[in-house]
């Protein structure tokens, strides 16, 4: 476990491409909401030095279908859109955390934000729509 | 890998990419068609293509689209907007066409219209701002 990850964090990334990416972790709720972060390591980057903005929406979408299937007990959700605004750059050995928020749930889909802060501000932020379920 | 008849291994400098890669091309210019085979470590539990793998690859095909245009200048996503519209899998090639929508003395809008064997998976647009501009 990276050195700045909490030791009650709980990993996330068992297989495929989370696993690929990964290691990415799980927090202890905090007043119910699920936390999840993950340390930005040397395959993490790009060229210029900063985290790759792959990296961060792909940990977004991690976290945010997590919570999706948290909150409405479904086995599988899926992501219909995602919209991503890069704040600014992050850099190597940051621990990044992702705060997700449910927006709305309907019958059939969630509607949910989120915040990608690093260690001092935030780097990332996201709203996006999930089926629930399989995608149609 | 060895690259599909026509394409040619896209030359990657951001370790993420190098990391989550390989990707191909083919044509020249800000013209260039990027294609990618899904393999094991691109899926999720389920043997879908992740929606983080899609996102990167359509970072990068539109960054290097960016690249393009230009003139290889520095540029970074400012935001990208997606669209999911259909489950892809282990074996199937995801191929894209970039397109620049706008381009303003600091920024580029640029979309991408991703399909498999011919039918629209998933579409990104970005908006990426050219460094070294005010």
């Amino acid at each position: 476990m990276p050195k700045d990850i909490p030791a009650d964090a709980e990993e996330i990334s068992l297989g495929g491409f989370n696993k690929f990416v990964g290691p990415l972790y799980r927090l202890p709720d905090e007043e119910g909401r699920a936390l999840y972060v993950f340390q930005i390591g040397p395959k993490h980057m790009n060229a210029a030095g900063t985290v790759h903005g792959g990296m961060l929406m792909a940990f977004a979408d991690v976290a945010m279908s997590r919570t999706a299937r948290l909150v409405t007990g479904a086995g599988t959700c899926s992501t219909v859109s995602l919209v991503c605004d890069f704040l600014r750059p992050g850099r190597l050995g940051e621990v990044v955390e992702a705060r997700v928020r449910v927006t709305r749930k309907a019958r059939t889909l969630v509607f949910l934000a989120a915040e990608l802060c690093g260690e001092t501000d935030l780097l990332l932020t996201a709203s996006g729509t999930w089926k629930i379920g399989d995608a149609a | 890998m060895t690259a599909p008849p026509g394409f040619t291994e896209t030359v990657l400098a951001d370790p993420f990419e190098i990391h989550v890669g390989p990707v191909f091309e083919r044509g020249s210019g800000g013209e260039r068609v990027f294609l990618l085979r899904i393999g094991e470590r691109h899926v999720n539990m389920r043997g879908v293509l992740h929606g983080g793998m899609l996102m990167t690859f359509a970072d990068l095909a539109l960054g290097q689209a960016a690249w393009d245009l230009t003139d290889h200048a520095h540029v970074v996503t400012l935001s990208m907007q997606s669209q999911f519209l259909k489950p892809a899998r282990v074996g199937d090639v995801v191929e894209v066409r970039p397109r620049l929508l706008r381009r303003t003395r600091s920024l580029l809008f640029l979309r991408g219209d991703f399909q498999v064997a011919g039918e629209l998976i998933y579409t990104a647009s970005s908006i990426w701002k050219i460094l070294g501009e005010a």
